[in-house]
C-alpha cells in the first residue's frame, strides 16, 4: 500500500480526508494548511505558498465533485498539477544549433556549483557528438583556474583558462575568440560566484554578458537554498538574460522549494538538475519526480498508480 | 465598559483564543526570515504556553507581550552557554602541543575561505599556523589552499589527491609538531548529511586524531535544510569514536557564512543554534580575509523581529 509509505503531513492528511465520510470546508482547509506547511518546508517562498493555497482552492469546488467519485484523488491532483505549472514558466527551453558557435555562460552565487555544473553540462554536450569547449572566467577565486583544469582534464575536453590574466571580460573574451575559431561548437564559459548585495560583480557579470554575447546564460542553484532564493534569482535575472535554472546536490536531504521560487522569479525553465559531485551526475529535469520529492512523496509511480 | 475597566486595571488574562492568532502570525513571520518552519513552530508553541494564563499589564497587547517574549527567547537562544575562546585555548597548549581545528559542512558553504579568514585572524593574533589539505577529492581544492597559504605567508602541508584525509590530518598535526607551529587548520572535503560513508570519513578524522575544536561551517542562504545538516554532523562525528573512552564527539562550534547575501533573512542563525545548541563563533561576510566577524545578538534579533 503505497498510501502507508508516504509517511509525511499530506498524506496523512488525504488518508484523514478519506477517513471521513464528508469531505467538508474544514477538511479542505486542514489539508491546505498542511500543503503550505510542507511547501514551507521545502523552502517554497511565503507569497507563492500562499498564491498557490488560494488556486488550489478556486479548482476545488466541492458541490461540484459528483458524487461516487474519489474526491480525494481529484483534490491531490489539483495540489500536484499546480506545483507542476508553477515550474513550468510556458517557455521553451533554449537548445543549441549545429553549425555554429553557441556560447553558453553559467552564473550564480558563490559556491552554488557552477564550475562543477559546466564540466558536467560540457560532458554531457560532448557524448551527444557535439565538439565542445570551456572557458575560465573566474579571475578572482583562489584555485578557480585548477579546479575546470582537472575537471576539464578528467572530461578529455579542451579548456582555456590563465592563471595570470586578472580581468575576468578579457579572459571570456579571449577564450571565447580562441574556440570560436576553432569551430567548437559548444563553448561554455564559467563565471565568478556573485551576489546582489555587491553591485560591482553585477556589473562586471553585465560586462562580461555584453562582451561574450551569450546564447543562453544559465543560472545555477543550490537546492537547499530558504527565503533568500527569490530576491537573488530575480537579480539575477534582471542583470543579465537568464534563459535555463540548473539545480544542484539534489542528492543531498533538501527538497528543493527555493528553485520553485527562482523559476518563479526568472521565468526560466529548470533544465538540469545535479546530483552529485561526480561529471555524469547530471540529471534532465523532470518536473513530476521533482515535486513527488518536495512534496515528500518518495516514490513517484506509486504516486501516479495511485 | 467593563472589558475598557478590566484592561486598565490589569485584570485581564490571556486566553488561548486571543493567542493562537497571534502565535500563527509569528510563525509565519519567522518562516519568512528564514527560520525553519518546525524550528519557528517549536518556538511559538513554547512562548504560547508560557504565556497562556498570564495576566496582561496594563494597556499591553496581546501582540506586544508576545513580541516581547519572543525577543528574550531568541536572545537566549542566539547568547553561547559556554564561552570558547580560541586563543587563550590555543595559549595554554603553546610549546606542548599545536592546536588542531577542523572545518566540515557540506559543499561549497565556504569551508576552505573562512578557514584561510581564521588563518589570517591567528597570525594577527601572533601565532604560528599551518594548514593542512584535507580535502582530498575536490578538483582545484589543494591548490585553492596553496594560494591561501602562500598569500597568507604561512605553511601549507599537503600529500596530493586521492589519499586518505585522517591519515594526512595525523601526518600534518605530527609535522607541525615538529617544527613548532602553534595552531594546524584542517580543510576536508565537502559532504551531503546523508552520505552515510563520507560521514563516517569524517569521523575517522576527527576522532583517530587529537582535535581540538570541530567547526562546523554552514551558509546563512540555507532553509530547512540547514537543521538536518547540523544534527547529522553532530550525530556522525561519533560513528566511530571510542566507545569505551565514553566521550562523545560533537560540533563546538558554527561558523555562519555568506552573511552577506541574505538580507534581513537571518534566520538560519536561529535554525542552527536551536537545533544543537552549539554556538555561531564566527560570522562570515564576505570574501576577504576581514570579513570574519563575531555575532551582535541583540542586532539579529532586532532584525529576525522587524
Ligand atoms: N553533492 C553534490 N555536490 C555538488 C553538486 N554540484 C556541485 N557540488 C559541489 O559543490 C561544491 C561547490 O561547487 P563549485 O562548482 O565549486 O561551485 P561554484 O558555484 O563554481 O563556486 P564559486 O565559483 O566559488 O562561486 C563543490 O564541492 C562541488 O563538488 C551536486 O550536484 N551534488
Ligand atoms: N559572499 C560570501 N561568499 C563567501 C563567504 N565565504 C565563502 N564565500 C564564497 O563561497 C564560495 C565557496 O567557498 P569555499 O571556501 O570554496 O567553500 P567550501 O565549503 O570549501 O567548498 P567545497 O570544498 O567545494 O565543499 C567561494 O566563492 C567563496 O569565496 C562569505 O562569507 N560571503
Ligand atoms: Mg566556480
Ligand atoms: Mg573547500
Amino acid at each position: 500500500m503505497v498510501l502507508a509509505d508516504w509517511g509525511n503531513q499530506i498524506s496523512s492528511a488525504l488518508a484523514a480526508m478519506s477517513n471521513s465520510t464528508i469531505i467538508n470546508e474544514e477538511t479542505i482547509n486542514h489539508l491546505l494548511k498542511e500543503v503550505g506547511n510542507a511547501l514551507s518546508r521545502a523552502d517554497v517562498s511565503m507569497s507563492l505558498i500562499i498564491k498557490m493555497r488560494k488556486n488550489i482552492q478556486a479548482q476545488i469546488k466541492l458541490d461540484q465533485m459528483a458524487a461516487g467519485l474519489n474526491k480525494r484523488r481529484i483534490i491531490r491532483k489539483v495540489v500536484f498539477d499546480e506545483l507542476i505549472k508553477l515550474l513550468d514558466p510556458g517557455v521553451t527551453p533554449w537548445k543549441p544549433t549545429k553549425g555554429k558557435s553557441n556560447i553558453i555562460m553559467f552564473v550564480g552565487l558563490q559556491g552554488a556549483g557552477k564550475t562543477t555544473s559546466v564540466t558536467k553540462l560540457a560532458h554531457f554536450y560532448k557524448r551527444k557528438g557535439w565538439n565542445t569547449a570551456m572557458v575560465c572566467a573566474d579571475t578572482f577565486r583562489a584555485g578557480a583556474f585548477a579546479q575546470l583544469q582537472h575537471n576539464a582534464t578528467k572530461a578529455k575536453i579542451p579548456f582555456y583558462g590563465s592563471e595570470s590574466e586578472k580581468d575576468p571580460v578579457a579572459a571570456a573574451k579571449k577564450g571565447v575568440e580562441i574556440f570560436r575559431k576553432e569551430g567548437a561548437e559548444i563553448i561554455i564559459v564559467d563565471t565568478s560566484g556573485r551576489h546582489k548585495q555587491e553591485s560591482e560583480l553585477f556589473k562586471e557579470m553585465s560586462e562580461i554578458e555584453t562582451v561574450i554575447q551569450p546564447d543562453n546564460v544559465i543560472f545555477v542553484m543550490d537546492s537547499s537554498i530558504g527565503q533568500a532564493a527569490y530576491d537573488q534569482a530575480m537579480a539575477f535575472k534582471t542583470s543579465v538574460k537568464v534563459g535555463s535554472v540548473i539545480i544542484t546536490k539534489m542528492d543531498g536531504n533538501s527538497k528543493g522549494g527555493g528553485a520553485i521560487s527562482a523559476v518563479a522569479a526568472t521565468q526560466s525553465p529548470i533544465i538540469f538538475i545535479g546530483s552529485g559531485e561526480h561529471i555524469p551526475d547530471l540529471e534532465i529535469f523532470n518536473p513530476t519526480s521533482f515535486v513527488s520529492k518536495l512534496l515528500g512523496l518518495g516514490d513517484v509511480n506509486g504516486m501516479v498508480e495511485m | 465598559f467593563m472589558k475598557y475597566f478590566q484592561v486598565l486595571t490589569g485584570n485581564r488574562t490571556i486566553a488561548k483564543e486571543d493567542l493562537e492568532p497571534v502565535l500563527q502570525k509569528f510563525v509565519g513571520h519567522l518562516t519568512s526570515k528564514n527560520v525553519a518552519l518546525d524550528i519557528a513552530e517549536k518556538l511559538v508553541e513554547s512562548i504560547g504556553s508560557s504565556l497562556e494564563g498570564k495576566k496582561l499589564s496594563t494597556f499591553q497587547g496581546v501582540t506586544t507581550v508576545v513580541k516581547t517574549a519572543m525577543e528574550e527567547s531568541l536572545t537566549r537562544i542566539l547568547t553561547p552557554k559556554k564561552h570558547i575562546d580560541i586563543l587563550k585555548d590555543i595559549q595554554l597548549l603553546k610549546g606542548s602541543r599545536p592546536y588542531a581545528i577542523v572545518f566540515s559542512g557540506v559543499n561549497g558553504v565556504g569551508k576552505s575561505t573562512n578557514l584561510a579568514k581564521v588563518c589570517y585572524w591567528l597570525k594577527a593574533n601572533g601565532h604560528r599556523v599551518m594548514l593542512a589539505a584535507c580535502d582530498t577529492f575536490r578538483s582545484g581544492a589543494i591548490e585553492q589552499l596553496g594560494t591561501h597559504a602562500a598569500r597568507l605567508d604561512v605553511e601549507l602541508f599537503e600529500r596530493g589527491y586521492g589519499k586518505d584525509a585522517a591519515s594526512i590530518a595525523g601526518d600534518a598535526i605530527e609535522y607541525a609538531r615538529q617544527t613548532k607551529h602553534d595552531v594546524v587548520l584542517i580543510d576536508t572535503t565537502g559532504r551531503m548529511q546523508n552520505n552515510e560513508p563520507l560521514m563516517r570519513a569524517l569521523s575517522k578524522l576527527v576522532n583517530q586524531n587529537t582535535i581540538d575544536l570541530v567547526l562546523f561551517v554552514g551558509e546563512a542562504l540555507v532553509g530547512n535544510d540547514g537543521v538536518d545538516q547540523l544534527t547529522k554532523f553532530d550525530k556522525s562525528l561519533s560513528l566511530l569514536s571510542d566507545a569505551s573512552k565514553n566521550n562523545v564527539r560533537t560540533i563546538d562550534g558554527i561558523i555562519l557564512t555568506k552573511f552577506d547575501t541574505i538580507d534581513d533573512k537571518v534566520g538560519a542563525a536561529i535554525s542552527m543554534v536551536y537545533s544543537t545548541g552549539h554556538p555561531i563563533i564566527f560570522l562570515g561576510t564576505g570574501q576577504n580575509y576581514t570579513d570574519l566577524k563575531r555575532m551582535n545578538v541583540k542586532t539579529v534579533v532586532k532584525t529576525l523581529l522587524a
